[in-house]
């Protein structure tokens, strides 16, 4: 479903991403990680175009996303985007949050793109919340707001970006149950995160980066119990 | 959700509609189709703040009447011409006439050397003879009495050039004669050198004050009607103006002014001298300016936000052209005087653009274009400090970029910089009164014309100011209501 090959970034000198090539498969969940700085965000990033790659390819089923000629914002539509500080649309209530797009974006009818939110809203658990501010919301609340925003676009892929680094402990939980009711739903999704346990449980591959290069790609069994590199081995022994 | 779309949508319509109506609302404020003026039209300049030469009829039609105004009608029409009479500051007379926006100037105005080299005059049609008005408690009456004290007079008039002859006096120039008044109330100014019409008028008004005259002079030049250089009008007005003289319409009409404008002001001579009963009448001519006051702000406004948020999107446009002449506009209309920039759009727009730009127009799109280089910084701030999440939220939404900054962007950016945007429309709207440099009869006009009319220096000024500040308090709880409904996500 997502090919990407060749895949480098660089910030003038600074090569972030040294040429990553991997492929997902349709309703894969890969958990991306790895230390601070081995470019796993600016991977993620250039999945929907937020960063310009400076070389390689990226397609999604088929679709040359590094193409020029591609029309990005269509492509952006089927793949939605968690970021870790949420970025709610403050002036909107959650329900407006969910809806804009959906209405904006697809031409979806009102009454249609509200039925769809209320939906979602149930699905994330909270229901009534629907016509509450962000500013109103805690950490975990604003975060599930931010995935069934995402969702409401019904996207093909799922992005999350480091999605529980910004909450306080006791909220975590809550939202790593709707990233995972998401992945057992099908969803093709990459992830972002330092939650080994996780990583562990809900993904089907783990990714770990480190200093630009994806250094293995294999099952959590095989990851956790018996990591192929050296540096793999010395991370794992860091966090777990 | 549906109705706040249409709500955006209909919002924005709203604020075209709005500026379209202004604008066209402005259009006929002033006498524009002079272009036709070789259509038997002629268009006479004049500042009416100078009884009983030229003043505003306040308390009647609200027209432009006095000695100057008959005798340019009964010429015009003595030549088969319409007159059309253009009201504007006396400082602005000379560029009207050197631009072409009028035909003829008739405002009291005395033949100078340094007037001469820039418009030609017809004979004179009046001698003014001068007259020292001082305190009753302290009064003077010759010109040798004067010696060591502070002397005012007209700036540019022939009084104030006379002023300067008298030995050992020391000069004040101020610009009118209600200032000349305040300043002998405040003490400030011993005397004022005042031509006589104008002087009677002054101590009717003021009972504390006194005039007495002085010997005519054959140096006078007196008033004369001053044309464009090379024009023909000059001879064929002289011809008239002598047939005036023969047969005596002249004087009827300088008679009857100074006849007819014996009208008795009750004031008390302690204090501060203040009697709002003098402005009696004249409430309604004011009140008329807070329309034009409003219109001016509301145009200017509207403008400047409009052309300052494009700006603003231009200086964070990335496209180095679009940045440059953003930046390049800001500090051009951001380094010159906006006086400057006034008078060049008034004055050139018809020669650039052979469009006869009224007043009105020409300070609302002065002001606004001014006021955009301004906001466009504020703006530009405003959304800068957005969070740059909001952006990125938007762009893996796919939200199109204008839906992004129209709904998401500018809403949240309005938020912060909205006090910002009150301090600049509250300095618009007090502004605006120097817009009656070019002839736009707002808030601040009508109270010199007002002041003129009854000389009386404080009344006035005083009326306009509570106008202002109540205006400016409506202006601010508004945007205070504004805000609390934009806080409401809070």
């Amino acid at each position: 479903m997502i090919k990407v090959t060749d895949l480098t970034k660089a910030y003038g000198k600074n090569q972030v991403l040294k040429g990553i090539s991997t492929h997902v498969e349709k309703g894969e969940v890969v958990a991306l990680i790895g230390p601070s700085g081995s470019g796993k965000s600016t991977f993620l990033r250039c999945l929907n175009l937020l960063e310009t790659p400076t070389s390689g390819t990226i397609s999604i089923e088929g679709i040359e996303l590094t193409n020029p000629k591609t029309d990005a914002s269509r492509v952006r539509q089927r793949i939605g985007m968690v970021f870790q500080h949420f970025h709610l649309f403050p002036h909107m209530s959650v329900l407006d949050n969910i809806t804009f797009a959906p209405i904006e974006v697809k031409g979806m009818t009102t009454d249609a793109a509200r039925a769809k939110a209320l939906e979602l809203l149930a699905r994330v658990g909270l229901s009534d919340k629907a016509d509450s501010y962000p500013s109103r919301l805690s950490g975990g609340q604003k975060q599930r707001v931010a995935i069934a925003r995402s969702l409401a676009m019904e996207p093909d892929i799922m992005l999350f970006d480091e999605p529980t680094s910004a909450l306080d402990p006791e909220m975590v939980k809550e939202v790593l149950n709707v990233i995972r009711g998401l992945a057992d739903s099908g969803m093709t999704m990459l992830i972002v995160t330092h939650e080994m346990k996780f990583a562990r449980e809900a993904a089907d591959t783990i990714y770990f980066l480190d200093q630009g290069i994806l250094v293995e790609r294999a099952a959590p069994d095989q990851f956790f119990n018996r990591p192929q590199s050296e540096r793999a081995a010395r991370f794992l022994e860091q966090v777990l | 959700m549906r109705w706040k779309k249409r709500k955006a949508r209909h919002s924005l319509l709203f604020i075209i509609a709005l500026l379209t109506l202004s604008i066209v609302s402005l259009m006929p404020m002033l006498p524009t189709d002079h272009a036709s003026a070789a259509k038997k039209k002629l268009v006479m300049g004049t500042s009416p703040d100078y009884p009983p030469y030229e003043s505003v009829d306040a308390k009647g039609s609200g027209e432009i009447v006095g000695i100057d105004i008959d005798i340019a009608k009964y010429i015009a029409n003595h030549l088969g011409y319409e007159l059309q009479i253009a009201s504007m500051d006396f400082s602005g007379l000379i560029a009207a006439l050197q631009t072409g926006r009028v035909d003829f100037v008739m405002s009291g105005m005395s033949v100078t050397e340094e007037r001469k080299k820039s418009v030609a005059f017809s004979e004179s049609y009046y001698t003014a003879r001068n007259t020292i008005v001082s305190r009753k408690d302290k009064a003077y009456e010759t010109v040798e009495q004067l010696s060591g004290k502070v002397v005012g007079a007209q700036l540019g008039s022939i009084q104030d050039t006379f002023a300067q002859t008298i030995p050992g006096a020391k000069q004040k120039k101020l610009n009118k004669i209600a200032d000349l008044i305040q300043e002998m109330n405040a003490k400030r100014l011993d005397a004022a050198i005042v031509e006589d019409a104008v002087a009677i008028e002054m101590v009717q008004a003021n009972p504390n004050l006194v005039l007495s005259f002085l010997p005519s002079s054959e140096e006078d030049t007196g008033y004369a009607i001053a044309f464009p250089k090379q024009t023909k009008l000059v001879d064929a007005f002289n011809l008239e103006l002598a047939n005036m003289k023969a047969n005596g319409e002249l004087q009827k009409i300088i008679d009857k002014w100074f006849e007819g404008k014996k009208t008795a002001v009750n004031g008390s001579t302690g204090g501060l001298n203040i009697d709002f009963g003098v402005l009696n009448g004249y409430v309604p001519y004011i009140l008329k300016g807070v329309y034009v006051t409003l219109l001016f702000t509301l145009v200017s406004a509207l403008l400047g936000l409009c052309w300052g948020t494009v700006l603003s999107l231009f200086k964070i446009s990335g496209v180095l052209p679009l940045q440059w002449f953003a930046t390049a506009y800001t500090s051009v209309f951001r380094g010159t005087p906006l006086l400057v920039q006034l008078t060049i759009i008034y004055y050139a727009t018809p020669q650039l653009f052979n469009f006869d730009i009224p007043a009105l127009l020409a300070a609302g799109l002065a002001f606004g274009l001014n006021s955009a280089a301004y906001l466009s910084e504020t703006i530009r701030g405003g959304i800068m400090a957005v969070d740059k999440g909001q952006r990125e939220a938007s762009i893996a939404l796919g939200i199109p970029y204008r839906k992004m900054m129209a709904r998401i962007i500018f809403p949240q950016a309005l938020r912060h910089i909205l006090p910002a945007l009150v301090n600049e429309f509250v300095a618009l709207l007090k502004e605006s009164s120097l817009v009656s440099v070019i002839g736009v009869s707002e808030l601040m006009r009508r109270a010199d014309v007002v002041r003129a009319s009854t000389f009386r220096a404080f009344e006035a000024l005083l009326f306009v100011a509570a106008i202002y500040y109540v205006l400016v308090l409506v202006l601010t709880s508004l945007a205070r209501m504004l805000e609390r409904r934009l806080r409401r996500s809070d």
